[in-house]
């Protein structure tokens, strides 16, 4: 990040950072939230190339524990990006940043047998 | 008064990304504008969002205001640095925290919350609702005070647009109380091969609960359907999950004719007591023997619409499955898919759990489950203790209407110690029973029902 860039995004986010407390402190007047999600953070994950890219392009909506059970080939991974920007407005990631993403899912989480996944034998100890 | 002195800022958006992440990350970067998403997670400032948030919980303290922005300006992740191929890895279940519920549930997903009920605990009759399953595409609402209060609008292809109270239409129209069951469109899911996308359930994704309410029936013909009646468009209070004001976490339906269908019911009730938040309080749609998704939680409109209803989660390959047979793995196309309408014949062992130990020298052993079908009630339960070879015949409970769950028992014989494995397998009142294997694959995952495996030991 440019230095240039760097100050425009400390101005911006200042406003969003005085937003965050004024809301909070509204907000702890409200009741408590049903349930909170237990925060997660790239590090759980496997670790390889693009974690973070697809750990933040994935978590702006939903957690990333619904990504890390699925198990698929990296065409089914570039067809599941491609439904979540056109049916869930996930934002368009750029192209390179596309690439990371997916080549992480893919070597992440490749496709396993169903077996293995759905009903671990409860009495083998490995 | 919470506000915290100007030093303390970052360590306010750490605590509300603790306390609830989600509302966090809609406050500090704007998503619920919509518009400032798309630019933000790309380049840079992906790389801000992701010092803000994966530095969360280091920073902790102290750190001036001003380190803020350096601190975004950090979090560029190292490029290409060269990592191992992850160990394929095997967690034990995370079991779920939740006031009111089972701690034996599993959780598929905390955002949105999604949990499974292990079959060991579906052994009531009646599932309690502690013990019933989670399902949530969007955030939780927050709660209402007043339940009565609340309002539904019946709007669209009708004589007369209704808005009534809760309270309203529990005084006009006549209450029943239905014992059904409500499963997961996605039930099974786990046993697609290869894996199909989307929450792994295995059969956890059922319950059958006492559910309260009006007709569904009642109240559509109160507004008078006009001729022009195709389909239902079903609306809930749920926030989706981009926080996006007006974009449903959910919107799906079905046709007129499944809507008329006397066992539909406007749920206030299950068990007895008030819904649970969690289950849709104060009022839902429960349209037993169809995906779950169509059974609306936290109901606020029901629009009937002149053509199939095109809100989230209609169309595509999502609660759909595939007209023609596809290549299991391979790229769907769109045009081949129909809406999954009635849930597939299912079958649990309830008793003994999955992994029982049973002591040496057990020869017989007794067996309590359940089975169930969308619309086609539940003719036989086989049980099997040889990986199919030989069946016997269950003995069937009588369930209390068509959409309750059939309970049944069966005793079984094991020759020697060792290792079994106890299926069961459910036909419906057609003969079509549960197969061996998923078969008819499709991408997201729907009408896998292969027959009931448990495994026990002897010894």
């Amino acid at each position: 990040m440019s230095l240039a860039l760097a100050r425009a995004s400390l101005a911006v986010r200042s406003i969003f950072v005085f937003a965050l407390v004024m809301s909070a402190a509204g907000f702890a007047a409200a009741q408590a939230p049903a349930f909170t999600p237990r925060h997660e953070e790239p590090e759980e994950f496997p670790e390889a190339p693009g974690r973070e890219e697809a750990f933040y392009g994935c978590t702006a909506c939903h957690g990333f524990k619904i990504v890390a059970q699925q198990g698929m080939s990296r065409q089914r991974w570039e067809d599941t990006v491609d439904f979540m920007i056109r049916q869930h407005k996930m934002p368009v990631p750029g192209a390179q940043e596309r690439e990371k993403i997916l080549d992480y899912l893919a070597r992440a989480f490749p496709e396993q047998p169903a077996a293995r996944r759905a009903r671990p034998n409860p009495f083998l100890k490995n | 008064m919470r506000r915290k002195p100007a030093g303390k800022i970052e360590r306010s958006l750490n605590e509300l990304y603790r306390d609830d992440p989600e509302r966090a990350e809609a406050l500090a970067f704007g998503r619920k504008t919509g518009t400032s998403r798309r630019g933000f997670l790309e380049g840079a400032g992906l790389a801000a969002f992701g010092a803000a948030v994966g530095g969360a919980v280091p920073f902790s303290g102290n750190i001036p205001a001003g380190l803020f922005p350096a601190a975004f300006a950090q979090g560029t992740p190292p490029a290409a640095a060269p990592a191992p191929a992850p160990a394929p890895e095997r967690r034990a279940p995370q079991l779920l925290t939740f006031p009111g519920k089972d701690g034996n549930l599993i959780v598929l997903g905390e955002r949105p919350l999604v949990a499974e009920t292990p079959e060991s605990l579906l052994n009531d009759d009646t599932t309690p609702v502690n013990k019933f399953y989670i399902r949530n595409n969007g955030q939780i609402p927050e709660t209402t005070r007043d339940a009565d209060a609340w309002k539904i609008t019946i709007d669209g292809e009708v004589n007369k647009k209704l808005e009534l109270t809760l309270g309203e239409i529990k005084k006009r129209f006549k209450p029943v109380t239905m014992r059904m069951v409500l499963e997961c469109g996605g039930n099974g899911r786990a046993f697609f091969s290869p894996p199909a996308r989307g929450n792994q359930w295995t059969n956890g994704g059922i319950g059958c609960a006492e559910w309260t309410g009006v007709r569904l029936a009642d109240v559509l013909k109160a507004a008078g359907l006009k001729s022009s009646a195709v389909f239902t468009g079903n609306f809930g209070a749920d926030p989706s999950l981009s926080g996006e004001p007006g974009r449903q976490a959910l919107s799906r339906g079905v046709p007129i004719k499944k809507a008329l269908e006397p066992h539909n019911l406007l749920v206030w009730a299950m068990n007895g007591k008030p819904l649970e938040l969690i289950h849709g309080f104060p009022v839902r749609l429960v349209i037993p023997g169809w995906p779950g998704s169509v059974s609306e939680k936290w109901l606020t409109r029901i629009w009937i619409r002149d053509k199939v209803h095109d809100g989230v989660g209609m169309g595509g390959t999502s609660y759909r499955v595939a007209v023609r047979p596809m290549v299991p793995g391979d790229r769907p196309d769109d045009k081949n898919f129909r809406d999954l309408e009635s849930m597939p014949v299912r079958s649990i062992i309830t008793s003994p759990a999955n992994g029982a130990k049973l002591a040496a020298g057990t020869q017989q052993v007794s067996l309590r489950g359940a089975a169930w079908n969308g619309d086609h009630g539940v003719r036989a339960v086989h049980v099997s203790t040889d990986y199919g070879s030989t069946w016997q015949a269950a003995q069937m409970g009588k369930p209390t209407n068509k959409y309750d769950w059939t309970r049944w028992t069966a005793t079984v014989r094991l020759p020697s110690d060792g290792y079994y494995e106890i299926w069961s397998r459910a036909t419906d009142s057609r003969g079509v029973a549960q197969p061996h294997v998923s078969g008819w694959w499709n991408p997201q995952g729907y009408g896998a029902n292969p027959v009931n495996r448990i495994s026990v030991l002897v010894a």
